[in-house]
């Protein structure tokens, strides 16, 4: 008994020198970049997405020079989708690794907590997915977002329904966290303005079992069109008790999210058929490297990307130019290089400019994407599209009945 | 009218799963006085057991229950044999704080889970998967309906076990009365390891029967723990009959909630009964029966 407490005394110590001295060997010539992203817990299937996405352009960067001969190093934090524990790490990066900018933020409620601590420490912090409008309507000068807010996700969409479907009402379902909310808000506020009646309008906790009771009041309501906002497992089920409850309305519209992974078509197998959905980025887009990036990704990890890991890859190559042109590595070096940033990459052009009451965002456009016999396939607007919307949909012969 | 019997359609299905979900934990209650805080992660378990079977031996997951309920049992008895029984010998340890010692054992489970197969959420998909069959207007869903038939059938293959069985008679004695049973002979240390395993078992049970229905990532124990809490609670500590009325009651207070308050007051309207419940009734469902017969 006595051998065995003095036995494990000795292996933690050796394990407590291990961690130090595996800290304390990082290489002095490189550029140290925080990027905070959930690896782990309910949203792991994105963060895993981007995280792939920045460790190809990583790989590119360097092997092309890095940073004016450094090498670029990404610190990859996990933030297990939680605020709390989003706000320590991005203090850990800031403070003990001392990297000199932040990058990341997939979940609204945690990259608003991010930029709240980056603002507070004067951190730059280059947002690529996090969506909530007021990570950049706060007046935090120190927050840079690549993406669009969420308020404008649906504008796409806006000219599909006003030109081609023309609905009368909807309904709005929502994963009730910041991100489903806003979504849903930003699209009320759109209806209103084109003139459709929201019959409907409910938050769901994300994680449900069972959307019958919601799914059955919004049968009885009989909406045009059903709008829902949510994360990956929410939308398979979504459509798939949908499905089983016959709901059929003019069209079901997605934004974004959930509702373009490869992970949708995989679960929701039939039921996510002829669904549309909002989409910030598809691979046909004539972005210079659009197509090249998706190739490669498959190529590399055997499996599709989308719209989160193209943000990520190009917000990669975005802090690559930043830190070759920046005088130096203060903070306030790089922010100064981050307000000149005019580049064209996969994602399209970026240029953080202060617009309608938001600062430092980019204006990035939308799409609508359409699931095609499993594919995801551009649809909208007409100019780039790679297939026909597919429109009456006959909802009862899509789903074998 | 639709609405409201859709509604109560769901509420009963789900309240089925709950129930099993609930009587493990009741059992473990009423024998041991300890409530097991890692019950949803050893569901977990289940569901990933079902996960591999159904993946890689193709195994549908109703025939996958004879695999995982042995198992859980198995491991039940190993945590209460080794980890959870020594505790009570020291006497500087309350048997209350055995609770603290399932947290552990709960959160080791979590990760070692994580660990081997990520934090990537994992269906299994049946030809069944997402059919409903429709009386009038009102759609049932087919493996929650099959799940249901299951619950009911274990639960009365339970009550059998306890009531007319040795070992099941010695389970109900020593939770009535510990000293008592050991007095009567009842070999107390080997039926509090077969009451954990059985517990265990009931609750692999729910977990296969709603992995069809639902997917599975290593944080699902957490809120199912909760869940069998509040439906011990409302059906009385230890009873395994209000185990029952407690499922089918969260069930329906969730539909109904989800129907008539807002989706996303559902989890508040179990919570909600679960504060009347303690306040007013703190015996539940037993309480009400002392209650009457007094």
């Amino acid at each position: 008994m006595r051998v065995l407490k003095i036995l494990m005394v000795f292996l933690l110590s050796v394990t407590l020198c291990f961690t130090f001295g595996v800290s304390s060997s990082m290489a002095a010539d490189s550029v140290k970049v925080g990027i905070v992203l959930p690896l782990t817990g309910a949203q792991a299937k994105f963060g895993e997405v981007e995280k792939l996405s920045f460790d190809l352009a990583l790989e590119e960067i360097n092997a092309a020079g890095g940073i004016n001969g450094k090498k670029l190093e990404l610190l990859i934090e996990d933030d297990t989708g939680r605020p709390d524990v989003g706000r320590s790490v991005v203090e850990k990066l800031i403070t003990k690794d001392k990297v000199v900018l932040i990058g990341g933020g997939y979940s609204s409620s945690v990259t608003y907590a991010v930029a709240g601590v980056c603002q507070q420490n004067a951190m730059p912090f280059l947002v690529n997915t996090g969506s909530a409008d007021k990570i950049t309507t706060s007046g935090w000068d120190w927050i840079y977002r690549l993406n669009p807010p969420v308020s404008h996700y649906a504008d796409a969409v806006e000219s599909l329904l006003v030109q081609v479907i023309k609905p009368k009402t909807v309904a709005i379902l929502y994963e009730n966290s910041l991100f489903g909310t806003k979504g849903a808000s930003s699209f009320e506020k759109t209806c209103k303005r084109l003139g459709i009646k929201v019959l409907l309008k409910q938050g769901y906790e994300h994680g449900g079992i069972d959307y019958k009771p919601v799914l059955t009041q919004i049968k009885r309501h009989n909406p045009d069109i059903i709008y829902m906002v949510s994360y990956i497992m929410d939308a398979s089920l979504l459509m798939k008790q949908s499905r089983e409850m016959k709901l059929t309305p003019k069209m079901f519209v997605g934004g974004a999210a959930g509702f373009t992974l490869p992970e949708f078509v995989d679960n929701a197998g039939k039921a996510s058929d002829k669904v549309i959905s909002a989409t910030l980025w598809h691979q046909v887009l004539p972005f210079p490297g659009a197509m090249d990036y998706y190739n490669k990704f498959v190529a590399k990890y055997n499996r599709p990307t989308e719209y989160h890991g193209a943000e990520a890859y190009a917000a990669c190559y975005v802090i690559a130019d930043v830190l070759k042109r920046t005088k130096s590595f203060k903070n306030t070096d790089i922010k100064k290089a981050l307000s000149e940033t005019d580049m064209m990459t996969v994602f399209g052009p970026v240029k953080f400019i202060t617009w309608g009451k938001m600062k430092n965002q980019n204006k990035a456009a939308t799409y609508v994407v359409q699931w095609i016999d499993g594919k995801l396939e551009m649809v909208w607007p007409e100019e780039s599209k790679t297939k026909t919307f597919n429109y009456p949909v006959d909802w009862l012969k899509v789903w074998g009945y | 009218m639709d609405v409201l019997i859709q509604t109560l359609v769901a509420g009963v299905l789900i309240g089925g799963i709950y129930c099993l979900i609930g009587i493990g934990m009741s059992l473990i209650m009423g024998v041991m006085g300890i409530i097991n805080l890692a019950h949803g992660q050893l569901m977990m378990v289940a569901m990933y057991i079902t996960f591999v079977l159904s993946s890689y031996m193709h195994v549908d997951p109703y025939f996958s229950l004879i695999v995982a309920m042995p198992a859980l049992f198995l491991l039940g008895c190993f945590l209460q044999k080794y980890l959870l029984n020594p505790l009570m010998k020291v006497d500087s340890i309350l048997p209350e704080n055995q609770v603290l010692m399932t947290v552990g054992i709960g959160m080791v489970i979590a990760e070692i889970c994580r660990f081997i197969f990520t934090s990537d959420y994992k269906t299994v998909k049946t030809s069944y998967g997402g059919e409903a069959f429709f009386i009038g207007n009102i759609s049932f869903n087919v493996p929650m309906c099959i799940a249901f038939i299951f619950a009911v059938v274990i639960t009365l293959i339970l009550f059998w076990f306890l009531a007319k069985t040795d070992t099941g008679r010695s389970i109900r004695a020593t939770a009535q009365d510990k000293e008592a049973a050991t007095l009567m002979g009842v070999n107390s240390t080997r039926i509090t390891i077969i009451t954990f395993g059985l517990g265990s078992a009931l609750v692999a049970s729910a977990g296969s029967l709603l992995i069809p229905i639902f997917y599975l990532f290593p944080d699902i124990g957490g809120p199912f723990t909760l869940k069998a809490f509040v439906i011990c609670i409302l059906g009385g500590l230890g009873s395994t009959a209000g185990a029952i009325f407690g499922g089918l009651t969260l069930g329906l207070a969730e539909s109904l909630g989800a129907t008539y308050i807002g989706m996303g007051y559902k989890e508040m309207v179990g919570f909600v009964i679960f504060i009347i419940a303690l306040v007013f009734l703190p015996g539940g469902l037993v309480g009400i029966k002392r209650l009457i017969k007094s």
